[in-house]
């Protein structure tokens, strides 16, 4: 066995992936540790996962530091390393409701059932560049945990949060209070359908909600984000803004049946944004005294992007099939593929450009014959 | 039990890559498409270790059906060498230990982008074609709901007119590569894309062609002795590529897929394994140049062109 018999391009291979090596992991820099990564870069890390679809902060450290910071790359070396570890068991169902909330507000209301608790969030933060200034520059501080410190906004204090108990950190929901008015369209359903399995079952239009969700849930944050504002200003217009009801930045229980006790067991949490969009209904078919709900959730810190599924989400309902939204959020929305597909376009395609110039040839060619036949009947 | 005695049970990446459970599903997926020629049958498609788009659905059918027993060949363009084939065969390599070979008599499975090699292939061989866009309707319908539905009731006729219009507005049909078939005389099939010249070497051939789509998540396939058919009109023949005059700078061989070298304003094969061994003494005729030797190689290395 060997390479030796195919000549050239191998070697050039080895030499691109010494020189990234020698580049990202030379330098005159301390080498970067995991721990920093999940630490100071957490968002990018969150974004990784996300888009991953695989909740996994030290690999997709790694990740993210073997892939040079580019976070498709890093989500690509994360899926692909998930694609060759068996499947053991399968998470049972959790209730959102069980949700521990880092953050949560509700634009909706003024004071909304629960708190209004700010978190931890850039949104208010001026944008100032840390440009080397004193004061602006990152400085250690004691390990505190800030993270579970949400600044409650509204009087409602985070208290006993702490704890991860208590009304403060799971809040009632807006939603709740709009169904007992009776204001939200109720498509509840009553069976219990297996959530629809994306990496398992290839999706395509006409799929349940399930999988749409999937799909959006492990999409490029770009790409949802492009997609919801091309239908504001673009030439699209199948949904409109919505009102936000809940985003929720926090903790999520996984648990699984144990194998052999057959008991459930908690093996760990996963953290998550959870976003739920009312949607005002206004089509000539649809009942303009009520709202409807679109649902966003997904791995890791990342509003937009739970906010963009949430819109989806309801867009794509609203619209029934009728418009080219559906196929376009199912199919078009995954980063891997379309920077697959847009990159591949660095491969030798000498073959294939050899037979559109032969094409082009022969149109030229019946060109001619065709003036010269007109011009011999003259 | 442990997670990792769960794991061991299920055979996490031993040989090929892939975990054994996937293995089935995509075998699964290949042997309804056998069974219903043409037909592009849906399948996971788990990420792989190269991107989307650069023969991740050739590999995943590659590391599907391999075993310690075969010998792999890889090819991109026609060329063995190419930087995508040598890297898809050192991942392949790389996983299950298979020899490899450039000579397409010795291999039992060659994955392959864009080409059918030159040397006729036997029923003890199996090619599998990476495949970047499996649908041959995508040109002239969008909507995936309705494309099913042409393909279940065999609804081709808008396929069939825009070739007509094709040749009414350009005197010849202009498709290049990926040139549309009728499988079977049921499912009309996309050609991944190899050019023409390669078309009629899948009818009835005595091989097995797997097509594997990993973006788009199909497999399709051509079981042995098939009939493949080019759609043209009966008095309009389906053409191969052919440049008049032109035959390969280093072999002279005219009745092969060739590529143009500008430089040299001539032409070369694209299959580099079956150009070198007609230049090989004893195989077949003509003679191995150094010159030969140098316009076959793979080009530049990556240290040249790299910003350092």
């Amino acid at each position: 066995m060997g390479y030796a018999a195919a000549r050239g391009g191998l070697e050039a291979i080895l030499a691109a992936e010494e020189l990234m090596r020698a580049k990202r992991d030379g330098g005159s820099s301390p080498p970067l540790e995991v721990g920093q990564v999940t630490e100071r870069l957490n968002l990018a890390v969150d974004r990784v996962m996300g888009e991953a679809g695989l909740w996994a902060p030290d690999l997709a450290a790694r990740a993210l530091r073997q892939a040079e910071g580019d976070v498709i790359e890093a989500a690509h070396l994360l899926r692909a390393y998930r694609s060759t570890r068996p499947r053991l068991a399968t998470g049972l169902v959790t209730d959102p409701g069980e949700l521990e909330v880092l953050r949560r507000i509700v634009p909706a209301y003024r004071v909304p059932p629960g708190p209004q608790l700010l978190g931890r969030t850039l949104d208010y933060v001026g944008r100032l560049l840390d440009d080397g200034t004193p004061g602006r520059e990152p400085q250690g501080l004691p390990a505190s945990g800030p993270e579970a410190n949400g600044a409650g906004v509204n009087g409602a204090a985070a208290d006993g949060a702490g704890d991860g108990q208590g009304e403060a950190r799971h809040p009632a929901r807006l939603l709740e209070l709009l169904r007992a008015q009776g204001m939200i369209r109720d498509r509840r359903r009553d069976d219990d359908p297996e959530p629809y399995d994306v990496t398992r079952d290839p999706v395509r239009p006409g799929a349940p909600r399930s999988a749409r969700l999937s799909v959006m849930a492990r999409a490029e944050t770009g790409a949802l984000v492009n997609l919801w504002y091309r239908n504001i200003l673009g030439p699209d217009g199948y949904i409109h803004e919505i009102t936000l009801g809940e985003v929720r930045h926090g903790r999520l229980p996984v648990r699984v049946t144990h194998p052999v006790t057959g008991q459930p067991v908690r093996v760990g949490s996963v953290r998550v944004t959870e976003v739920e969009a009312i949607e005002d209904l206004d089509g000539p078919d649809e009942d303009r005294g009520l709202f409807d709900v679109g649902y966003g959730m997904c791995l890791g810190h990342n509003e937009r992007k739970a906010i963009a599924m949430a819109n989806l989400d309801i867009a794509v309902e609203r619209d029934g099939g009728r418009s080219p939204l559906e196929q376009n959020v199912l199919m078009t929305t995954d980063g891997l593929d379309a920077s697959g597909f847009l990159e591949h376009l660095k491969l030798p395609h000498y073959v294939t450009f050899r037979s559109m110039a032969d094409r082009k040839a022969a149109v030229r060619a019946a060109a001619r014959a065709a003036r010269q036949e007109a011009e011999a009947a003259r | 039990m442990t997670v990792a005695a769960l794991a061991a049970s299920a055979g996490a990446g031993e040989f090929g890559h892939l975990d054994e459970q996937s293995k089935r599903e995509i075998r699964c997926a290949l042997l309804t498409a056998v069974a219903v020629p043409g037909y592009q049958v849906p399948f996971a498609s788990r990420e792989m270790p190269v991107a989307r788009g650069w023969g991740s659905g050739g590999l995943q059918v590659t590391l599907a059906v391999i075993g310690p027993q075969d010998t792999v060949k890889v090819i991109d363009q026609g060329d063995d060498a190419g930087v995508n084939a040598a890297n898809l065969r050192r991942l392949i390599v790389g996983c299950t230990n298979v020899p490899d070979t450039t000579d397409a008599r010795e291999a039992s499975i060659i994955q392959t982008r864009h080409r059918i090699p030159e040397e006729p292939l036997r029923a003890d061989q199996t090619l599998v074609l990476q495949v970047p866009v499996p649908e041959p309707l995508r040109g002239v319908e969008r909507d995936m709901r309705e494309l099913r539905r042409m393909h279940a009731e065999s609804d081709y006729s808008r396929i069939w007119v825009s070739l007509y219009e094709d040749l009414v507005r350009n005197g010849v049909i202009t498709q290049s590569t990926g040139y549309p078939v009728l499988v079977g005389g049921r499912y009309v099939m996309a050609t991944s894309p190899i050019p023409r010249w390669d078309v009629p070497k899948l009818h009835q051939a005595p091989f097995l062609s797997l097509f594997g789509a990993g973006r788009e998540k199909r497999v399709y396939a051509v079981p042995p002795h098939t009939s493949v058919e080019p759609l043209a009109f009966e008095d309009v023949a389906f053409q191969v590529e052919r440049t008049e005059g032109a035959s390969c700078l280093l072999c002279g061989a005219a009745e092969a897929y060739l590529v143009e070298v500008p430089d040299r304003k001539g032409w070369i094969c694209s299959d580099t394994d079956w150009c070198e061994r007609r230049r090989t003494p004893g195989d077949d005729a003509g003679e191995t140049g150094r010159a030969g030797a140098e316009l076959a190689g793979a080009g530049g290395s990556a240290r040249d062109a790299a910003d350092g």
